[in-house]
């Protein structure tokens, strides 16, 4: 082989360097110290100390725990479909271009280019219960107007609510999928007297259903983590613990009780149920009929 | 060619590692808490210690809410990069220096020619010693008191508040103080403010004859449930459960007391000094302050915060010449008259810096009348837990969503293993 071949061999891994080696330092390693943290007492400063199973074992009696897991498969059961099926109707909706679909679709991306923290604050201003948009809006329709963020029952919801509106990724990936399929084959279902719903569920869901099953994967995973910003600047956790999610707990857990191997004991468990879940639906969608290819 | 690509890539990255160098050579940096205008009290006082001291540069490092504060602190702590000069509440500090993470100040105290500790008020100064070391230097010994707007205690006809007023005078000037303005069945107007948490609640527990916590050296449990402090938490939570002269929780979540205090809207609130330069910069009404009106017996609850050095500072010295100037008479009169603390040199407090009847509050004497009676809450590794647990459990009292003694109690059991665990 001579030296030119094997450069360009060589030219990928060289380009993927840098990027290898941040995911190498700022999170393989990370998260590997972590893993190790979770088996010791730890606060943080001065020398870890081995424990083996003790804060598992504690996590497993803590209270905290178990509403904050709770609360986060909540909003796990509740975001992810109702995200998917948003950005799923919105894609349909603005697929085919007219003169105004690049304003539509530019209108359904922008809130996700908000950033998080100012995303929460103009968020907790719409919930308020007496000076918020929303509840006037509410009323004049004649529904109910809950007050939000101070109830128990209506913070959870409220917070899913307002992630919603965040769905850019998810819109502009179902529009690649959409064009992904192939004209003939809706011409074709078209001659053969499909009506539009038997061409959505024949043709547009199973063919879309690698990337659905994509984004669905992909939203567990990251509503996992997604909580942390609004239940830290709209709630605190509160009303009463009602939207206390596993990432609020962990950073709690580290930074206000300085209890580290606690904290990264329940990332860890936390990391297993994110695993099992993607596992399921992974399970789930090759019950549907899914495949690779 | 290639060389030169994977030269750049390293130059590159070498810059990104050391972008992250905190960059001041000979100087040092503060951190510090607060709302804008605490944060200029603090601009002042650095700005007087670099006149004085032109060759140490002060890098004022400033995280507005004091949870974040703490968050970030501990943080930096664990990072082994904090500032060199921190702030941080007596109740927050333990944990720091149960993990030997601040470097002792008793020492550099006693070597001192400017400051000794018996310039000190006693009270604040024993909260900050772990295991019988004086760990940092207390800049004030405030309290609660009770902020009034004095315009709307005239408009309702009241007198205000006085010295020995009681937990019914209080009550009674609540009432006429709450009120329909617009009679649209809403109350638009409320008497009092209140932070529904531990902090709040202790001084009343004192009040009346109760204990907060067993012992309050070494502390095993909470003791909210005596006789004593049941009464003391029933009158608490009665303010918003009974007598709704606090907000309801809609009203709380949809505008807090505070804001609502300061847009004319609540006429009496609680607080620490801290309150002080944001309600001279931001109340548009004439406001004082009160003690807090007295149970059984009198009592006030301690709020100091002190200067900190971490052990982690490679600047030990230049941080403790800062932290002596920022407790001299010089730096706490700065900090004095612009009405953020309550100056922890007994001869600071007692000046016109502090006292100064013509700078709001003029009723300032409070908050030293209040030291013979002042208790501060134990000093405790997992302190910030069992506070933040506890008042969750409060926060369902006060708001009616459970009767007064299930609230307590479950503070009490819920909180039990934090006293014990990591002895």
């Amino acid at each position: 082989m001579n030296s030119l071949a094997r450069s360009r061999r060589l030219q990928p891994y060289l380009f993927l360097t840098p990027y290898l080696l941040g995911a190498l330092l700022l999170v393989a390693l990370p998260a590997g110290v972590s893993f190790l943290i979770a088996f010791t007492r730890y606060s943080g400063m001065g020398r870890p100390v081995f424990v083996g199973w003790q804060n598992f074992q504690w996590v497993k009696t803590d209270l905290l725990f178990w509403v904050a897991l709770i609360n986060s498969l909540l909003y796990i059961l509740m975001a992810v479909p109702l995200r998917l099926l948003g950005a799923l109707g919105l894609a349909l909706l603005y697929s085919r271009p007219t003169r105004a679909t690049g304003l539509y679709r530019a209108a359904v991306y922008l809130p996700t280019v908000i950033p998080d923290t100012a995303y929460a604050l103009v968020w907790t201003w719409i919930l308020n219960p007496f000076y918020g948009p929303l509840n006037p809006a509410l009323r004049t329709l004649g529904l109910p107007a809950p007050s939000w963020l101070a109830e128990s029952a209506w913070a959870l919801p409220a917070i899913v609510l307002a992630s919603l509106f965040q769905i850019g990724e998810g819109f502009v990936v179902l529009l690649a999928g959409l064009r992904h399929i192939p004209r003939e084959t809706y011409d074709a279902a078209r001659v053969d007297g499909a009506n539009r719903w038997q061409t959505f569920t024949a043709i547009t869901l199973p063919l879309l259903s690698p990337w659905l099953i994509l984004l669905s994967v992909r939203d567990v995973v990251l509503s996992f983590q997604s909580t942390f910003t609004p239940a830290y600047i709209m709630t605190r956790g509160g009303p009463y613990y009602a939207t206390y999610f596993t990432p609020l707990h962990i950073y709690e857990t580290a930074l206000d009780g300085m209890h580290f191997g606690e904290a990264a004991a329940v990332m860890l468990l936390v990391f297993i149920v994110t695993i099992l879940l993607v596992v399921l639906l992974y399970n789930l969608a090759e019950g549907w009929g899914f495949d690779e290819d | 060619m290639k060389t030169r690509t994977i030269l750049i890539a390293i130059i590159a990255f070498a810059s990104i590692l050391t972008a992250c160098q905190p960059a001041n050579g000979g100087g040092i940096s503060f951190m510090v808490f607060g709302d804008p205008a605490e944060l200029a009290v603090y601009q002042t006082l650095v700005a007087a210690f670099e006149q004085a001291h032109p060759d140490l540069p002060v890098e004022l490092i400033h995280v507005p809410g004091q949870a974040d504060y703490r968050n970030r602190l501990a943080a930096d702590m664990v990072a082994g990069t904090p500032a060199d000069v921190v702030l941080i509440n007596y109740r927050h500090y333990a944990a720091f220096a149960q993990s030997g993470a601040l470097e002792p100040l008793g020492p550099y105290l006693a070597k001192s020619s400017l400051i000794q500790e018996s310039d000190f008020y006693i009270e604040a100064v024993e909260p900050f010693k772990w295991l019988d070391e004086l760990i940092c230097i207390p800049q004030n010994i405030s309290s609660l008191v009770v902020y009034y707007n004095k315009d709307l205690f005239d408009q309702a006809g009241l007198p205000y508040p006085a010295d020995d007023w009681t937990w019914d005078d209080f009550l009674a000037a609540a009432r006429s103080l709450t009120q329909d303005l617009d009679h649209d069945g809403r109350t638009d107007q409320f008497g009092v403010g209140i932070e529904a948490s531990l902090i709040r609640l202790a001084p009343f527990v004192w009040q009346a004859g109760g204990e907060v916590v067993d012992y309050d050296a070494n502390p095993s449990t909470l003791t909210i449930d005596s006789t004593k402090a049941i009464q003391a938490a029933e009158f608490f939570f009665s303010l918003q459960t009974v007598h709704h002269v606090a907000p309801g929780l809609d009203e709380e979540t949809a505008e807090d007391s505070e804001s609502r205090f300061i847009n004319g809207r609540t006429a009496m609130f609680f607080n620490s000094r801290r309150g002080v330069p944001t309600y001279r910069e931001s109340a548009a009404f004439d406001w004082d302050v009160a003690p807090l009106p007295r149970g059984e017996t009198r009592a006030g609850i301690l709020h100091a915060d002190a200067y900190c050095l971490p052990g982690a500072s490679k600047h030990k010295d230049a941080a403790w010449t800062f932290i002596e100037f920022a407790n001299s008479v010089e730096g706490q009169t700065i900090v004095a008259a612009s009405g953020r603390t309550v100056p922890s040199l007994i001869s600071v407090a007692n000046s016109p810096a502090f006292l100064d009847p013509s700078a709001k509050p003029a009723n300032s004497r409070v908050f030293l009348d209040t030291i013979p009676y002042i208790h501060a809450l134990p000093v405790h590794f997992n302190w910030i837990e069992i506070e933040d647990i506890a008042s969750e459990e409060l926060w369902r009292g006060f708001y009616g969503q459970t009767d007064p003694l299930d609230a307590l109690q479950r503070a009490i059991q819920r909180t039990r293993v934090y006293f014990t665990e990591n002895e």
